[in-house]
């Protein structure tokens, strides 16, 4: 039954997301639409968009202290621990970070062709988007497989553990950010092209934070290796 | 499109088939009723278990199933008590009061008509059933895979909550009705408010910590070495591990669930009590203060604890930051209830009571808290037969009152029906009686083991005191999970046979849940969008005919008394 009802619903809520972008009325202002027949008029009207940006920076939030937690544990571990051995970090983390970085840019720079409405060139960008976030995910599998040749597992060490563990939940999340650039970008443009660009900004807020995240994930692994 | 056109008619489509209604649905009533199903059927799970360790303890001859006969070791006690702790805390504290009525009645006490994000909703009713699944398994499974499935189920556990807590903030922030402003929010609300952004903190930082348990587990890594913890414990303990891990995962777990199951109760109860004495609450916004401090200073002594520990579950336990940090807004709250109830025409009915008796266990629960502040007394050991008492009488126990009184209150709107009042008095009364007398026992046999260990007098002499005790303890559990059988037979009787509620609001209450008929209809409020006028506690205004007025009532409408 789910299965029947999702494609209807999604479509209604882009629908949606264009009637209500402009107003910044709390909401119990929501509720401005007169007519329409009972069911549909309910269904059109009820879920306000806002709550898509409401709940990812609720999300982000969310998934900053799962990092804080593990960051919390492996400043914790690196002070008191015996079994802490320090290694280098593979070089290639740096071309990745300049990699995820650009991203951020061109990802930007896509949002700006929207406003713009030029839909070929956000396409093009948005879809370079994409291509950086996956070669990001696929340099960190590199990175791996050199510490692997190195000897350096993730049982190896708590230094190593964390290592593995950081850089794999980050790319988890990250690869959750593909999802989400894909899904824009495969959606039809014509009709629904203000939907998109909230679409689109979600999207971005949750892209920007990943990038700092990483930032922030190489930071503590270099100086505190 | 076609079939949301069908379905979008005014006169009822076809009824889906059964599964579709219940199992598959995404309506925020369909989901909140099969958690408060799942609760119903952990918490007799929970009862049925606590019993086979009362009697293990004081008649361990007896042959009992999992504890007694072949293959039976300290361990599978331990990972009893943990089977029982989790589905306690778990599955009926947690998703009780939270998930199970905070999904059903949130979005019809604000004015939505679904929550924010249907589809994640069933998606976290379905992790939580399955981490039910996984934690029955953990149990039956050999140690070492049940401690790992033990903290698979958990961590779905904590996904799950995230999700739901998510859900819940969102669908407060976003989804309110006309009118439905902040102040006018009934405190039910603000609770699950409050606990559904405290849930998307605490949840992942637990998830954050199973992750690691669970490399440690299966990658082998060494985030917790819990070796090193092991050898550094006292040779009886380390002696036999499992136990000890079983104890300090769940203890680790079920830190945070503290506030997390206290702070809707809080919500129901004051709540209830307003309803109940027909006058508003005192002090209102106080005690919307008084909630976000619960939250606020939760988290943080929580969060400290967790961030200075690196997360690790082998750190000392801090019962007494716990005990001492609810202490400010615990005498709010506490304040404001005697407030409400003081010179009020209280309608003494079962839920009323139930609500009452949440305040005489949290007063109980909370002077005994006051010996866990005390560092040395709380650092004895968790397994205390004081922290024990102290634990179930505050949170168990108290958290499953304002349950009740939840369910005997909304009943008529979840059902159409009333719960039995009769019934439902007889049993307050039993376990009203039958709470204290296992658990006041319990800390007076925990103050006198641990005063006599200290002192170092006769260990028989001891002995001789504390084993009639327990037999008493024990025969009066045994009662009380009898007495539950009473509750059991009054739902399930109700359920089909009880008195018929025609009207929509048989309590005279003034949220928007009383504004539609029981059980609400599919879209919760019809053809028109509900618009709120006032308060959530507008009872007994003077002037007015009415000792009540509803939220929805237009202003022009109010009947004035001559």
């Amino acid at each position: 039954m789910p299965g029947t009802t999702a494609i209807p619903e999604i479509e209604i809520v882009i629908e949606d997301m264009g009637g209500g972008g402009g107003g910044g009325e709390p909401p119990a202002g929501g509720d401005d639409g007169g007519g329409g027949d009972d069911d549909r008029r309910r269904r059109k009207k009820s879920p306000s968009p806002k709550r898509y940006s409401t709940a990812i920076t609720l999300g982000l939030v969310s998934i900053l202290m799962f990092f804080m937690a593990l960051a919390s544990a492996f400043i914790v571990l690196r002070r008191s621990s015996e079994l802490w051995v320090a290694f280098h970090l593979p070089p290639i983390l740096w071309l990745n970070t300049v990699i995820l970085l650009a991203s951020s840019f061109t990802l930007e720079a896509a949002r700006r062709k929207l406003s713009d409405s030029n839909a070929a060139g956000f396409r093009k960008l948005w879809l370079l988007t994409t291509a950086l976030g996956l070669l990001f995910v696929a340099g960190q599998l590199v990175a791996w497989r050199q510490l692997v040749a190195q000897g350096v597992f993730i049982a190896s060490n708590q230094a190593s553990s964390f290592f593995y563990i950081f850089t794999g939940a980050h790319a988890i999340h990250l690869l959750g950010g593909v999802g989400a650039l894909l899904y824009v970008s495969i959606r039809k443009l014509d009709t629904t092209r203000i939907s998109l660009s909230t679409a689109a900004e979600i999207t971005s807020y949750y892209w920007h934070f990943m990038d700092g995240l990483w930032v922030f994930l190489l930071a503590l692994l270099y100086l505190g290796k | 499109m076609a079939s949301h056109d069908h379905s979008a008619n005014p006169p009822e489509p076809p009824l889906p088939s059964f599964l579709a209604r219940t199992l598959f649905s995404t309506d925020h009533k369909v989901i909140g009723l099969n958690y408060l199903w799942l609760a119903l059927f952990s918490v007799f799970l929970g009862l049925a278990m606590s019993l086979l360790m009362r009697i293990h303890i004081v008649w361990p001859g007896i042959r009992l199933p999992f504890l007694t006969g072949v293959g039976f070791s300290l361990e599978r006690y331990a990972a009893l008590t943990t089977f029982h702790g989790s589905l306690m805390v778990f599955l009926v504290l947690t998703a009780a009061p939270q998930a199970g009525f905070g999904n059903y009645f949130l979005p019809l006490h604000i004015g939505a008509r679904e929550m924010a994000f249907p589809k994640l909703n069933w998606l976290a009713f379905w992790s939580t059933a399955a981490s039910l699944l996984g934690l029955t398994a953990a149990f039956l499974a050999a140690p070492k895979t049940g401690v790992t499935l033990w903290i698979v189920s958990v961590a779905l556990f904590c996904a799950a909550s995230l999700l739901n807590g998510l859900n819940f903030s969102v669908t407060t922030i976003d989804l309110r009705a006309k009118g439905m402003t902040l102040p006018r929010l009934p405190l039910t609300v603000w609770a699950w408010f409050i606990n559904g952004i405290l849930s998307t903190l605490i949840f992942s930082i637990l998830l954050a910590a199973s992750v690691c348990l669970l490399s440690d587990r299966l990658a082998s890594t060494h985030f917790f070495p819990v070796f090193s913890f092991l050898s550094s414990q006292p040779a009886n303990l380390a002696a036999n591990t499992l136990p000890v891990l079983w104890q300090r995962l769940f203890w680790f777990f079920s830190q945070a669930e503290v506030y997390i199951a206290m702070l809707p109760c809080f919500g129901l109860v004051t709540h209830l009590i307003s309803t109940f004495s027909r006058k508003p609450v005192w002090m209102e916004r106080l005690v919307v203060l008084a909630l976000c401090a619960v939250g606020l200073s939760g988290f943080c002594v929580w969060g400290q604890h967790m961030f200075a520990s690196g997360m690790n579950p082998f750190s000392p336990l801090v019962f007494s930051l716990l005990a001492s940090s609810l202490g400010l807004p615990a005498a709010i709250l506490l304040i404001s209830w005697l407030g409400t109830l003081w010179n009020a025409r209280v309608q003494l009915n079962t839920s009323m009571l139930f609500a009452i008796g949440f305040v005489s266990l949290f007063m109980a629960g909370g002077l005994s808290g006051i010996f866990l502040a005390r560092r040395d007394l709380a650092s004895a050991a968790v397994s205390d037969d004081f922290i024990t008492g102290h634990f179930h009488l505050v949170m168990g126990v108290a958290a499953t009152f304002a349950i009740l009184g939840a369910l005997f209150f909304w009943f008529p709107k979840l059902f159409g029906r009333r719960l039995n009042e009769s019934l439902g008095k007889l049993h307050f009364w039993l376990t009203f009686a039958g709470v204290y007398l296992v658990f006041m026992p319990m800390h007076w046999l925990g103050l006198l083991t641990h005063a006599n260990l200290y002192s170092g007098s006769r260990l028989a002499a001891i002995a001789a005191l504390v084993a009639p005790v327990r037999t008493f303890i024990t025969v009066a559990a045994i009662l009380m999970v009898f007495a539950q059988g009473i509750f059991l037979f009054n739902f399930l009787w109700s359920l089909f046979r009880g008195e018929k509620v025609d009207e929509p609001n048989p309590w005279r209450a003034t949220t928007l849940e009383w504004s539609v008929s029981s059980p609400p209809p599919a879209d919760d409020f019809g053809a028109t969008d509900p618009v709120v006028y006032r308060g959530a506690y507008e009872f007994s205004v003077p002037g007015l005919a009415d000792d009540f007025v509803p939220q929805h009532l237009a202003p022009d409408r109010v009947v004035k008394s001559r």
